[in-house]
Formats: C-alpha cells, structure tokens, sequence
C-alpha cells in the first residue's frame, strides 16, 4: 500500500513538473519567436523615425503586434499550470 | 566581421531609410508644374521641399540660377555623403565604390572648365563632392592653374595613373573624351572585380553594374551611330557584361536603323529594353533615346530593389533617383535661365 502510495506522488510529482515545463517552454519558444519577427520591424521602424518622425505612432504599433505570439505562449503556460 | 555578426537588422534599417527618401523625392505631377514656373517661383519650390537648408544658407550670397544651381549640388553632395554614413558593412563600400564615378567627373569638369577658361567659381558650382575627394581637396585643385599641376595633385588616387599618361594627347587634341572613356573603363572593371570578389551581397551588386554597363554601352552605341563614326570604335566598350568588343563593332558598323535595333533586341534579354528599342524604331532624337534608356534603367532598378528588398539595390536605386532629380531640375532652372520653350524643356527631363 505504502509503495502505491509512493508511486502515486511520484508520478504527480512528474506531471506537475512537465506541466511546468511546457509552460517554461510555451513562454520561452514564443519568446524567441517574438523577438526574431521584432528584430526585422524594429530596425525598419527606427529606420523609418529617423526619416520622418510622425509616423512613430504607426511604427509603434506595428512593432508591438509580434508580442500577440509570446502573449498567445503566456497564456497556454498559465493555462497548463492553473 | 561586423556586417556578418550583426545579421540583417542594418540592412533592414538602411534600406527602409533609403525607402522613406525615395518617396520624398519630387513627383512627376510636381515636374509638370515646376515647368510651368518661372525661376524665383522654382526656387521658391525647392525651398519648401528637401533643399530647404541649401536655400536657405545660399540665399544671402547667391541669387537666380548661380542659387538653384549651388544649392542642388550641395544637396546631391550632402545626402551622398549621409548614405554613406549610414550604410553598413559591405553596403558602405559598394556604395563608396559606386560614388567613385563622381571623382572622375569632378575631376573632368574641372580639367575641362579650366581648359576653357571658366572661373573657378563657376567650376565649383556643378562640382558634386560626393567620391574620395572632398570640397577641400577639390577646392585645392580649382586653385590650381595648370591642368598637369591638377593631375599631380591627383598622385596616389586610383584615377592619376590613367590621367597622367593620357594628358598629353588630351591636351593636344583639347579634348578630354579619350581619357574620360578610359577611366570609366577602369571604374567598371574595379566595380566587377569588388562584386565578384566573394563579399556577402556581391551578386545583387553585380546585377546592377552589368545593367548599368549594359545601358552605357547601348547608349554608346547610339552616340556613336549618330556621328557616323568610322574608325575603330572596339576601344569605346566597357567589357563586362553583354557586349563583347566585337559584337560592340558590328553593331555600331550596321548602316540600317531597322537592321540595327533588330540586330540590338537579339541580344539584350531585358523585356523593358526590348519594349523601349520597339518604340525607338520610329524616329526619335538622340536625347529622346538616351532619356528612354534612363528610364527603363531605372524602371529596372526598381524591379531589383523589389526583389532584393535588403540589399544594395534600394541604396543604389534612391542614389540614382535623387541624381536625376537634381539632373532635372538643374535643366528646368537652365531652361527658364536662358527663356527656352517649355516643351523642349520638357525632352530634357526624366520623369
């Protein structure tokens, strides 16, 4: 009974830690997506600042719609940890 | 090493700051109404567009055409030298390459201007200090009186060796074309041997110099038809690209216009070119081609710079626009300079 008892924390332990895990990972991965497709339209967007400053307001926005990929990673970790 | 870790960010910063300049530059509808105008009110035109500084710092010292004309120089000068500034990695030396045309032409028009006894002022006010030598130095070679002084002053620059053996027969034939083809020559085959040397980028700048060289050749040839030129002409091509000195010869030598454009379309692949050689069957004028060649180079360049969007291509594509429209305006201000009717204004202009 005791051993069965062991195994059952065991493999709860272990789902909660891959739960974790694939939290860690939704974040991290959607992360990195986030910031190689900012890397291109940051640079275009300082580029195009510098070139005539009112259009910093558009350029913002447009830099800041990759982050709907690492807030789409956001929520499947809390998702799987909650 | 810089151009390899840092990966495309400068590329894509550059490209779209030469994006945002080329959609600042004049509209063709602009054109039609700046032909309309008469020079104060041209002036008053460019004041309002980029040229605003030049204007501005000019105005108290210059006035009328000597204006226009000083400050678009100054203008071309300027943003040739901020491109340069911008520009990244391997970009920076394509692009200092390619500007490298503006020594030879500098250098030319002050040899020329000198040979014909114009004022230094007047020499400085077409000078476009955009290449190597800078207004300093080329201010050094308009005090200069002697055009083998000019050329001396010139030693240790990639251009001296061929000026200075050229010279003398340019100096005893008072003309300057011999040594001008030359040195363009010599400015292709550097740029070909730059884009074939293995850097990163190489091959989209590679494209463009063989359009460019294309161009140049066929507009040649066309100069050259129209002279009726009989002599040996193989010496005249650029090598490099279509033409070889041979085909150059034979084409030149082809006594039908007809036969000639038909003989010119089987060689040339680009379908812009082939469509602007069907238009030039019907007569038209030397100018009124080499306008049309200007536009189906730069058409060209456009569909590059759309195909390579990060690369030398929008650099060299805006580069070349804002040229022709310094190029433009200067004829429209000379135009109205001397009351010439607006429709032959109008044939000087790329639009």
């Amino acid at each position: 009974m005791a051993e069965l008892d062991v195994a059952v924390q065991v493999a709860e332990a272990s789902q909660l830690g891959m739960k974790a895990l694939g939290a860690g990972l939704a974040v991290g991965l959607t992360g990195i997506g986030t910031g190689l497709a900012e890397m291109s339209i940051g640079s275009a967007a300082v580029g195009a600042t510098a070139e005539n400053k009112d259009v910093f307001g558009l350029v913002l926005l447009l830099t800041v719609i990759p982050e709907t990929i690492v807030i789409f990673g956001l929520v499947v970790g809390l998702l799987l940890l909650f | 090493m810089a151009e390899l870790s840092s990966g495309p960010v400068p590329y894509v910063y550059v490209c779209t700051r030469m994006r945002v300049r080329k959609s600042k530059l004049i509209p063709r509808e602009d054109y039609v109404r700046i032909l309309n105008m008469s020079l104060p009110e041209i002036t008053r035109f460019i004041e309002e567009t980029e040229y605003k500084k030049e204007i501005d710092e000019l105005a108290p010292s210059f006035q009328g055409i000597d204006l226009v004309e000083l400050a678009l120089s100054w203008n071309l000068a300027k943003e040739y030298q901020e491109i340069q500034k911008i520009t990244p990695g391997v970009l920076k030396r394509f692009t200092q390459s390619y500007l490298l045309r503006w020594d030879i032409q500098n250098v030319l028009t002050i040899l020329r201007g000198k040979a014909q006894g114009m004022s230094a002022g007047k020499i400085r006010e077409v000078l476009v200090p955009a290449g190597e030598l800078d207004r300093v130095f080329l201010d050094r070679l308009l005090k200069e009186d002697s055009p083998v002084r000019i050329v001396e002053a010139l030693k240790g620059h990639s251009i001296y060796q061929i000026l200075s053996e050229g010279l003398d027969a340019a100096l005893e034939e008072e003309s300057f074309a011999r040594i001008e083809n030359e040195l363009y020559k010599q400015f292709y085959a550097n740029l070909l041997s730059e884009a074939m040397s293995g850097l990163r980028g190489g091959k989209q700048f590679l494209e463009y110099i063989m359009l460019d060289i294309d161009i140049t050749n066929i507009r040649n040839m066309f100069r050259l038809r129209m002279d009726r030129l009989q002599e040996d002409a193989r010496s005249m091509v650029v090598q490099g690209s279509t033409f070889s000195a041979d085909e150059f010869q034979h084409l030149i030598s082809i006594d039908d216009q007809k036969e000639f454009i038909d003989a010119l379309k089987a060689k040339v692949r680009l379908k812009p070119l082939i469509a602007m050689l069907d238009m030039v069957e019907s007569e038209k004028s030397l100018r009124e081609i080499e306008i049309e060649l200007i536009k189906v180079q730069l058409s060209q360049m456009e569909s590059l710079s759309k195909l390579n969007p990060f690369s030398i291509h929008p650099i060299l594509t805006y580069l070349e626009k804002k040229k022709y429209e310094i190029f433009n305006l200067r004829a429209i201000a000379r135009g109205k300079e001397v009351e010439l009717p607006v429709d032959r204004i109008r044939g000087y202009v790329v639009m």
